[in-house]
């Protein structure tokens, strides 16, 4: 990687008593497609906010290509943004819309015509400029909105939950092409969402945001493979947790006693896993073995659901300790076929794919 | 930014400045007749020299001023309760009626609050001197009635249009009859828009200057008539006894709504 | 009373739709008072402003034809203009900041625009006429403050109508203001701060061209009431600064000529429908405030 070209240095946002966010560190390369994904009110928008200059934060700093951003408003930063809700302006015209920063910015009337008419190309609206904003679908206000923030070439494009108004098929049309439009400007883009699979499409990396806090930054495999948190494990795909006690520790793994006195042994294990400590068992459904007849080394439960989803079969199993435990078995696997309500099955995992977290 | 007020920077202190200096505008007559009222200047010197209750004694010592009060009262009395009847009885036409020239008929019934009122003075007055009611208290009743009801209609209207008519249906479906249900169902519910309608239409008639000073009769004048005639002649401090009398009553009709709009709400 | 059935066949009720208030029934008292006590009685004044006292337009070209009309009519039109600039003016950051401080501090001012409004108008204009007299509060303080040396002419005058009046006007233009500015979104002046437009850009090119709607309302509102006030001008304007209402008082009450009464009050209905239907034709309905006078 080359060196930090966007730095977010401890930055905290404090109303009060309250943390908004908490001394938040991240270095984003230039060019780079950059999620922070967490549930709402876990700071990310804070985060994104400071960065456009829209709020000030309590302490920290933010340094682009070396040099703070602070003691710039957020009119002289040339970042450009993209809102969660629609913000162009009513009163002006689509083609106005997009030359109100380089109109605002005093740039010669033929640099501003070029420019607006290479925008919305960008975004696919040519033939829209004299169009007003109220008579636009919402993903297309998006794309002007779009269009708006990049016509300024701005060296990062913020996007603060920009498609979370639209329904779920124009999202995904839109995803699209803010992915297109990364790729054909390679400008440096940080990317606001709730939404999981969202950021798994189109980040290159994701900071899981978690109650004012980065709980873990990193591409979407090494969030699913390798979760530090169960926070994580939680947020970045679907997992089961089963309790458990750690009987021995050392090297980043431990053996881990279940409820039923099952024994996992040498599961990775992430924080301070003592022996004598209780910790959560973290398992990926796809990843756990289903079998109708008893074997060793697997973990007796009653089937209590089965839903058929199409290329997969959810089971949602209870272990002899009533606990829950979902299973994902891929379409035309044996175990699934025949499989009701109230049979007894037998669970197998591998214990290196499994996870403990204190 | 521009619609945060923590973010202005200097413009905040900007605008606060104005909308004090605006605010401090709009209440200093307001407590400057207050002061006066109680000056004992004859010539209205401010700051008064000295305290008095002089000018209350003659106000109340001069029985044309009370008798006055007393007309003005019985009148926006009279108008309050017809202008509330008639407006819920036009206002449940217009909100649930259907027929043609429904909102060619509500807008007849608001033009009374944005014509001039000079023009339906003088137009009263000739055509009260003809039949014989001018300087009669039904004379004044009914001009001011025209004058009431379109607050009346917009406060009633305001409120039938947030009702959910099927309340008032399902009632019936329980065995009301359909008068029972409009008053214990429709009435309870949309109660804060006659009581907005009796304020708004015993102030109108209460306030009333331009019809009242044309038709005012030497025996038969309202508050405002004896104010302005009394001002015609010279500005005596008597009129800020009155005025801040009139002050309080307003600050009590504007406390006492705000504690029936809380009631209501409850 | 004549209650016309519920037509619609599809309603649940429609087998006791014959109590339902579907037509213009409840309306009728309502109607026939203003038939009888306002339609008819302008109409007829309108009329005898061509009849008397001889039938024709003879009414009008006097009103038309005199200096001392016109001048009349052009002090009332620029009193108005003045009026309506200042309350928008002075209106505009007010209504700008009501719509935008904390709440608490909101309510005072609010409270305050509320008890100014309602108080009564002569208990107002008499407060305006004891403190703008020669001797009043204000010449006495800038003299004290050495602005001044000679008290200034306030009142009586077409100042002292304009003070007036604009402290009667403000409340009108502030208000529905405030509603209109309230309901922009606060995400797009900071949109367009990140689009790197300063503060005053913002302003002028945003939230100014957003607030127009309001603007125009308000204005054209407070310049046709400003046209048929007949209070506040009388008061404060003196006997040689008449504005329109106060003429057409005079005509009808000192003069006892009907004919030119009804030819003037048919010239400030006529401007004043105008005002109103352009202001229809420019905003929808809806915006239509509220008149007192």
């Amino acid at each position: 990687m080359t060196a930090p070209f966007l730095q977010i240095r401890n930055i905290r946002k404090q109303y009060g008593d309250v943390v908004a966010v908490r001394d938040v560190e991240l270095d984003i390369a230039k060019g780079e497609f950059m999620t922070f994904l967490g549930p709402s009110g876990s700071g990310k928008s804070t985060t994104l906010y400071i960065l456009a200059g829209l709020q000030e934060p309590t302490s920290g700093d933010i340094l682009l290509e070396g040099r703070t951003l602070l003691d710039t408003p957020s009119h002289k930063r040339n970042i450009g943004m993209v809102f969660q809700r629609y913000t162009l302006f009513p009163h002006l015209s689509v083609g106005e819309n997009v030359a109100f920063p380089l109109r605002v910015r005093r740039k010669p009337k033929a640099e501003i015509d070029a420019t607006v008419s290479r925008a919305l190309k960008l975004v696919r609206l040519e033939g829209f400029a004299d169009r007003m904003p109220a008579k636009m679908s919402g993903g297309q206000q998006q794309r002007v909105a779009l269009a708006r923030a990049l016509a300024y070439d701005p060296p990062v494009l913020l996007m603060d939950e920009p498609l979370s108004a639209l329904d779920k098929k124009l999202r995904e049309e839109i995803q699209f092409e803010i992915k297109r439009i990364h790729q054909e400007t390679g400008v440096t883009i940080l990317y606001v969402t709730h939404d999981q699979e969202e950021a798994l499409r189109l980040s290159d990396r994701i900071a899981v945001f978690s109650q004012g806090e980065i709980d873990q930054v990193g591409t979407g495999t090494e969030l699913y493979a390798e979760p530090r948190t169960r926070f994580v494990a939680e947020f970045i795909g679907d997992s089961d947790f089963l309790k458990g006690r750690v009987e021995r520790a050392g090297d980043g793994r431990a053996d881990i006693r279940l409820g039923n006195g099952f024994m996992v042994s040498a599961v990775p294990t992430h924080g301070d896993a003592g022996p004598g400590r209780d910790v959560a068992l973290m398992l990926r459904p796809e990843r756990i073995s289903l079998f109708r007849a008893e074997k060793p080394r697997s973990l007796a439960a009653t089937v209590r659901d089965v839903t058929f989803l199409g290329n997969n079969t959810h089971v949602q199993a209870e272990t002899e300790t009533r606990e829950q435990v979902a299973i994902r078995l891929p379409f035309g696997h044996e175990s699934a076929a025949g499989l009701q309500s109230g049979n007894a099955v037998w669970l197998g995992f591998d214990p290196s794919s499994a996870r403990a977290f204190c | 930014m521009l619609l945060d007020f923590d973010r202005l920077g200097w413009w905040k202190w900007m605008l606060v400045s104005i909308t004090a200096l605006v605010t401090l505008f709009l209440l200093l007559p307001i407590i400057f007749i207050a002061a006066l009222s109680f000056g004992s200047s004859q010539w209205l010197i401010f700051p008064p020299p000295g305290w008095t209750l002089r000018w209350y004694e003659d106000l109340f010592a001069d029985p044309r001023w009370l008798q006055s009060a007393w007309v003005s009262a019985k009148v926006a009395g009279a108008v309050t309760i017809l202008s509330v009847v008639l407006g819920l009885l036009a206002s449940l036409s217009l909100t649930r009626g259907r027929f043609r020239g429904r909102e060619a008929l509500r807008a007849l019934f608001i033009t009374p609050m944005i014509l001039p009122v000079v023009v339906l003075a003088v137009a009263l007055y000739a055509f009260f001197l003809r039949i014989g009611l001018s300087g009669t208290f039904v004379g004044f009743v009914l001009a001011h009635l025209v004058l009431a009801l379109p607050f009346s209609i917009i406060s009633i209207s305001n409120a039938l249009e947030g009702f959910d008519k099927s309340i008032e249906d399902a009632a019936i479906l329980c065995g009301a009859s359909p008068w029972e249900a409009r008053l214990r169902v429709t009435l309870p519910a949309i109660s804060h828009g006659l009581f907005a309608a009796a304020v708004f239409s015993f102030l109108v008639s209460w306030d009333e200057v331009v019809v009242a000073i044309f038709m005012a009769s030497p025996t038969l004048q309202t508050l405002p008539v004896k104010i302005w005639t009394t001002l015609r002649q010279d500005l005596t401090p008597v009129i800020a006894a009155a005025s801040t009398l009139l002050v309080l009553l307003t600050v009590g009709l504007m406390l006492l709504s705000l504690l029936v709009r809380k009631a209501l709400k409850r | 009373m004549a209650i016309v059935a519920d037509t619609r066949g599809n309603s649940a009720f429609a087998s006791m739709s014959y109590w339902r208030v579907s037509g213009i029934g409840y309306a009728v008292p309502a109607l026939l008072l203003l038939l009888a006590f306002f339609v008819l009685p302008v109409l007829a004044l309108l009329l005898r402003s061509v009849l008397e006292p001889e039938p024709g337009l003879g009414n009008y070209a006097a009103l038309l034809g005199s200096t001392t009309y016109l001048r009349i009519f052009l002090n009332t039109f620029l009193v108005s203009a003045v009026v309506t600039v200042l309350s928008v003016v002075i209106g505009f950051p007010v209504a700008w900041t009501l719509a935008i401080m904390p709440r608490r501090w909101a309510a005072v001012v609010f409270a305050v625009i509320l008890l100014s409004m309602w108080t009564n108008l002569l208990a107002r204009t008499y407060a305006w006429m004891v403190l703008l007299q020669r001797t009043g509060f204000i010449n006495r303080t800038l003299i004290n403050l050495g602005v001044i040396d000679q008290p200034l002419a306030l009142v009586n005058n077409l100042t002292g109508v304009t003070i007036g009046m604009t402290y009667i006007m403000l409340p009108f233009v502030i208000l529905p203001l405030r509603g209109v500015i309230k309901a922009i979104d606060p995400a797009i002046p900071q949109a367009a701060s990140v689009c790197g437009a300063t503060r005053w850009q913002c302003l002028t090119r945003i939230l100014i061209p957003l607030a127009l709607p309001g603007v125009a309302a308000g204005a054209l509102m407070v310049f046709v009431m400003s046209l048929g006030y007949f209070v506040t001008p009388a008061l404060l304007g003196g006997t040689s600064n008449m504005m329109l209402a106060e003429m057409i008082a005079q005509f009808v009450q000192s003069l006892v000529n009907w004919g030119m009464g009804g030819a003037a009050a048919f010239v400030l209905l006529v401007v004043t429908l105008a005002i109103y239907a352009l202001q229809l034709r420019l905003f929808g309905v809806g915006r239509l405030g509220q008149q007192g006078n």
